[in-house]
């Protein structure tokens, strides 16, 4: 081999060898952004691929359970999405227990931006609570219940259905239950899902507090009411009734 | 920027030095110029499909097929490409309540993503329930800050990894949210976590100093930013020193540029995040060189297809 021939091998070996890395300097970057639609087609084996699940999911899933004659929308400190949520856990949990008197659920368990007039669904409510959270009833001191409602001012709002409030400097204000003023020395039913209940979205005040579980999802639970709705002919129909609102 | 390019596109073409096995190309003064193009998702959240045409803000977009041309047509037009993702790839349709994850995983793979990271989400069918999707993934998961000892994840995860494009050496890692009151307890089980600023100075010091990487990338599922004192993107960017590029996720923050900080060496990092449910990518090039005179310039946006 002559001496030009190794001297190449040699220089190949460097280059393609791992030990040895030339360090590299950023110069410059730029940044772009796309909007995910077809502009750039659709690759066919990506839907061939999702074919054998889209079937059987379509099948449990495109199924029509009501009507909603309004659109839904996920708002802080209110939207219709999350009036129509608390107020379906209400409706449910009311049915086990009369003596339950309000229903919180957290804004961040609304997973939906908006649910359009038409035709509900299960499938969409799938979407909107995907979670397999279920009915929990927490037996709240008033107290308590007066800073859950100000950690729902300081978030800016949650969906609840038997209570309002208004926010005033992050805090909650002229707080009703059931229509009445809140009482610090009353114990309250409220009804709210297993991950609040054990402590999640930082409700650690909840976790000690007495509770039944139930065994009843909440997605269920919306599907139910939507489903009771068109029963008796009726169309889902929130409205913002401001149970929670920003104070002047 | 475009002045830049043409001379880099000429001097590639006149100087033949193009070497096979995407080696870069010299310029007449012995300067070699490669450029790598990131391309980013994060919080798909099993939008596998497109939104329904239903009138609704994110209608007809978004979808793995369309996403899938997307980036074939930009690896067709570029040699370096990384395609990362910044967790929360489960849950949100019911492709994740019927199947688990398993074509959301299948559908990452074939598209050709180097690495992803692990969002609060993506133990919504517990540590166990990811470990089970993690067999369909041909991509590392990187997570720095969470221990999985004893958990089904033990040893299925990696804090980071090193990839080499074009003679690059780039450093990515994974930064996970904290787990206690985010997830249901009985879903991360034995997962701990640690605080992820000092995990994130420590790793990002060894890429750089022993790894000898030139670009770090890190994958975080924090936040962009928050109201309260929470750890977030804003403040690994400002409190560390060797992250060039922050890929973000969790707060669903759809940012229309990437945000420029000063880190804690008086360096630049930028933080990214392109909302969620895969109805955008997000694109970044980088231009290296082999010499250190950086005249590095501010990032400049242009918004594509939007």
């Amino acid at each position: 081999m002559s001496r030009i021939c190794k001297y190449y091998l040699y220089c190949l070996f460097v280059l393609l060898g791992t030990s040895c890395h030339h360090a590299r300097y950023i110069q410059q970057h730029t940044a772009s952004l796309y909007t995910v639609d077809t502009t750039a087609g659709k690759e066919q084996q990506y839907v061939q691929m999702l074919q054998p699940y889209r079937k059987t999911m379509d099948s449990i899933m495109n199924v029509p359970i009501g009507i909603a004659d309004t659109i839904l929308y996920k708002a802080q400190p209110e939207g219709t999405l999350g009036d129509f949520m608390a107020d379906a856990l209400l409706q449910a949990a009311q049915l086990q227990d009369s003596h339950v008197e309000a229903a919180i659920l957290n804004y961040g368990g609304i997973r939906l931006p908006y649910i359009a007039s038409g035709v509900i669904t299960v499938g969409k409510i799938y979407e909107l609570m995907p979670f397999d959270n279920q009915l929990t009833v927490i037996e709240i001191p008033g107290d308590t219940l007066i800073r859950f409602c100000d950690y729902m001012a300081l978030a800016k709002g949650w969906p609840v259905s038997g209570i309002s409030f208004a926010i005033k400097d992050k805090k909650a204000i002229n707080i009703l239950v059931n229509g009445r003023a809140i009482d610090a020395g009353k114990v309250y039913k409220i009804a709210t899902n297993d991950y609040l209940a054990n402590g999640g979205d930082y409700c650690s005040f909840l976790t000690q507090l007495k509770r039944s579980t139930t065994s009843l999802l909440i997605r269920d639970v919306c599907i139910d009411y939507v489903k009771d709705l068109a029963k008796q002919g009726k169309h889902l129909h929130p409205y913002i009734d401001k149970r929670v609102y920003n104070a002047e | 920027m475009l002045n830049r390019r043409s001379f880099i596109k000429h001097t590639a073409l006149g100087s033949g030095l193009l070497l096979a096995g995407g080696f870069p190309f010299d310029s007449l003064a012995g300067e070699r110029i490669t450029k790598l193009t990131i391309l980013h998702t994060n919080d798909v959240h099993s939008r596998l499909d497109p939104f329904p045409m239903d009138g609704g803000k994110y209608q007809g977009q978004g979808g793995v097929a369309a996403r899938a041309a997307l980036v074939s047509k930009i690896r067709a037009e570029e040699e370096n490409v990384l395609l990362l993702d910044a967790g929360d790839i489960f849950q949100g349709t019911p492709y994740f309540n019927l199947y688990k994850g398993e074509p959301e995983i299948r559908a990452m793979s074939m598209m050709g993503y180097d690495a992803c990271t692990m969002g609060n989400h993506d133990f919504d069918a517990g540590v166990e329930g990811f470990a089970k999707q993690l067999p369909h993934a041909n991509f590392p998961v990187l997570v720095a800050n969470y221990e999985f000892t004893g958990t089904e994840l033990e040893h299925k995860t990696q804090p980071y990894t090193v990839v080499k494009k074009a003679g690059i050496k780039i450093g990515i890692m994974g930064l996970g949210i904290e787990l206690q009151g985010l997830v249901s307890p009985s879903s991360f089980g034995n997962t701990k976590y640690n605080d992820p600023l000092p995990v994130a100075k420590q790793v990002s010091e060894m890429l750089v100093k022993d790894k000898k990487c030139d670009m770090v990338i890190c994958l975080s599922h924090l936040g962009y930013k928050y109201d309260g004192n929470k750890i977030c993107d804003m403040d690994i960017a400002k409190e560390t020193e060797y992250i060039n590029l922050i890929i973000g996720g969790h707060t669903h923050t759809f940012l229309d540029a990437p945000v420029s900080v000063i880190n804690k060496a008086g360096r630049e990092t930028i933080v990214n995040q392109v909302g969620w449910a895969g109805v955008r990518l997000g694109r970044l090039d980088y231009i290296f060189s082999s010499k250190k005179d950086a005249n590095l310039t501010s990032a400049q946006s242009v918004i594509i297809n939007k």
